[in-house]
């Protein structure tokens, strides 16, 4: 469902720049998507750049040396599933995959773009970025214990957090968060659904 | 007797003191506690004479798994959970996230609302960075420093206080603004806390004072030879290295890089205000503590100007629905925090919680350099080192 968000909307830039004809960001986003071969979708002040899987350490090395984005700031991943053990299950149903994420940013003008791959539900397997960006290899072993994600070609990928006898991958859906089946929760002392016509909360004042 | 030549002898000596003295490599474990870690982290090092080699960290002593708690917590109960992520200053920890859920809803938070998050965002640097200038001296067997950076910092804790009621894990902002006065509850008309009565003219005089404390640390500090000796020209940072780790903040700035999101990114009203972005030359340890010390000044000047310039009144809130529902969409909201980068990608399907909310926290990137920079470093060097890196073990392990 929330793969290509619903509006993908002008965005709100900074005050002073009112030329609404051409927006800044959807340009740098497809000048972005147009040196990697992939497809921009900008929504909420936020560029992601879908690329194929195969593609995927290339295209990061294209950014990193041809369009200025040295900066390596995360890599993880999203577990897209119908049925979750936490958590509530998705609106809509959707394609079952890991979609895997990878921010890289400037240092000089602020601008950035979240590089996006969908990978096989089951068995999700990529090539390492450890050789483009140093930083990634912590970010990957996270990525390899919580999702269970095989990236090809990185050096350790031993877990980070977890102990190494640890069996499971915690931030699937299908993982259960364990003092939720001992004590379920929120129960009726929690946040309940409000009708959907319910009166909103009036502006504050004195 | 034959007389026996004297190289033949001063050979000879050498050879049996290079025999007496044959060093083995060993492993050195440090940790999981430490007073320089702030928190629980384990180094095993590989140690040959003075010298550290494969430094490995190990960490997860900390890991409170809150990606995935969050996928079971709804919007407004997240705040409360992050607040504990970089626990030194944990009310910059929530800005990032409420931006990214205002703008998924698409929210306009009042003016007002915006000016108290800002000062206390700024509020919440300084008493970080006072955390670490009064702890990295310490560090380094210099205690005097302490006295006077923790005294301001406890006044500035004390301010966030009185607005908050947290010293630190204020849980202060809500989606849409900050959060409702003492008894309002949700079946009544809802009131915004409002900063208490006397906070401004109170806050002003808190920064002269952080000010003035800055001039007394800089006395005891930059002349003082040890000092000098154990950070000039210690754990060298290149800006390369620095870009693809992820450094970020006053690490990175301290390499050279003259960035800072807060100048870059609009989730607070910062291009209002004058504020330099200190930068260093050398990207050693020194420079790392220059950066956070300069930055306290530059912190006192836009707290001062926004106390100056802040709306004397207005809502504090925004029209938001009794219960929070985040429309579907994507966003990715970045900070200039204490420690450096914080962002939140937020994954939203339309319902109370997040479907997933990935947290960058600045000190996890921050402290996966150990390994490089600490490779052939003096013993005595790893607690320099990993002092000017500021890192708090919450913000690694989240």
């Amino acid at each position: 469902m929330t793969q290509s968000p619903p509006e993908s909307e002008t965005v709100a830039s900074s005050p002073g720049d009112t030329e609404p004809a051409v927006d800044p960001l959807r340009e740098f986003a497809d000048s972005v998507a147009d040196a990697v071969n992939g497809e921009a979708i900008v929504a909420f002040d936020t560029v992601k750049v879908k690329v194929p899987a195969d593609r995927w350490v290339d295209s990061l090395a294209i950014a990193r040396d041809h369009l200025g984005l040295v900066f390596f700031s995360w890599l993880s991943a999203i577990d897209w599933a119908n049925e979750t053990q936490a958590g509530d299950p998705l609106s809509e149903e959707v394609e079952e995959r890991v979609e895997i994420l990878a921010t890289v940013a400037d240092l000089s003008e602020g601008k950035r773009v979240t590089f996006s791959t969908d990978l096989p539900h089951e068995t999700p397997v990529i090539d390492s970025l450890v050789e483009v960006y140093a930083g990634a290899n912590w970010h990957e072993r996270e990525a390899h214990e919580m999702f269970g994600i095989d990236f090809r070609g990185h050096p350790n990928l031993s877990h980070l957090y977890l102990p190494e006898s640890f069996i499971g991958t915690p931030l699937r859906k299908s993982y259960p968060l364990l003092s939720r089946e001992v004590k379920p929760w929120p129960g009726t002392v929690d946040v309940e659904a409000m009708p959907e016509t319910g009166p909103s909360t009036e502006n504050p004042e004195a | 007797m034959t007389t026996i030549d004297a190289d033949a002898v001063r050979h000879l000596a050498e050879a049996q003191v290079s025999v007496e003295l044959q060093t083995e490599e060993m492993t050195l474990n440090i940790g999981p506690q430490h007073p320089s870690t702030h928190g629980v982290l384990r180094l095993v090092a590989r140690v040959d004479g003075e010298r550290a080699f494969d430094v490995t960290p190990v960490i997860g002593y900390m890991h409170r798994g809150y990606e995935k708690l969050s996928e079971v917590r709804t919007y407004p109960q997240i705040t409360a959970l992050i607040n504990r992520i970089d626990w030194v200053s944990g009310y910059a920890n929530e800005i990032p996230f409420v931006v990214a859920a205002e703008k998924l809803m698409e929210l306009e938070v009042p003016e007002r609302a915006q000016y108290i998050r800002l000062i206390l965002t700024e509020m919440a640097r300084i008493s970080s960075h006072l955390m670490f200038l009064a702890a990295y001296p310490l560090e380094l067997g210099a205690g005097t420093p302490l006295f006077f950076s923790l005294r301001e910092r406890e006044r500035v804790l004390d301010l966030i206080e009185s607005v908050t009621g947290g010293r630190f894990h204020p849980n202060f902002n809500r989606i849409g603004g900050v959060k409702p006065a003492y008894g309002s509850g949700s079946t009544t008309r809802k009131q915004s806390q409002d900063l208490p009565a006397g906070f401004l003219a109170e806050a002003s005089d808190a920064m002269a004072r952080v000010d003035a404390v800055c001039d007394q640390i800089e006395d005891l500090v930059t002349g003082n030879e040890i000092i000098l000796a154990r950070t000039k020209g210690v754990g060298i940072i290149p800006r390369e290295v620095v870009a693809a780790y992820g450094v970020s903040g006053p690490i990175m700035r301290a390499s050279g890089v003259e960035f800072d999101l807060r100048k870059t990114e609009n989730y607070l009203p910062y291009d209002r205000f004058d504020f330099e972005i200190p930068v260093g030359q050398n990207g050693d340890c020194w420079d790392r503590w220059w950066v956070r010390f300069q930055e306290v000044r530059q912190a006192v000047r836009i707290v001062q100007q926004a106390v100056d310039d802040i709306p004397p009144s207005g809502p504090l809130q925004a029209k938001v629905p009794k219960v929070i529902k985040v429309p579907a969409g994507e966003t990715y909201v970045r900070a200039e925090n204490p420690k450096g980068e914080m962002g939140y990608y937020l994954v939203s399907d339309g319902g109370q919680g997040p479907y997933r909310l990935k947290i960058r926290s600045a000190s996890f990137s921050n402290i996966s350099i150990l390994p490089w920079i600490l490779e052939g470093v003096l013993v005595p060097d790893i607690i320099a080192i990993m002092g000017s890196l500021d890192f708090v073990l919450g913000d690694v392990d989240r």
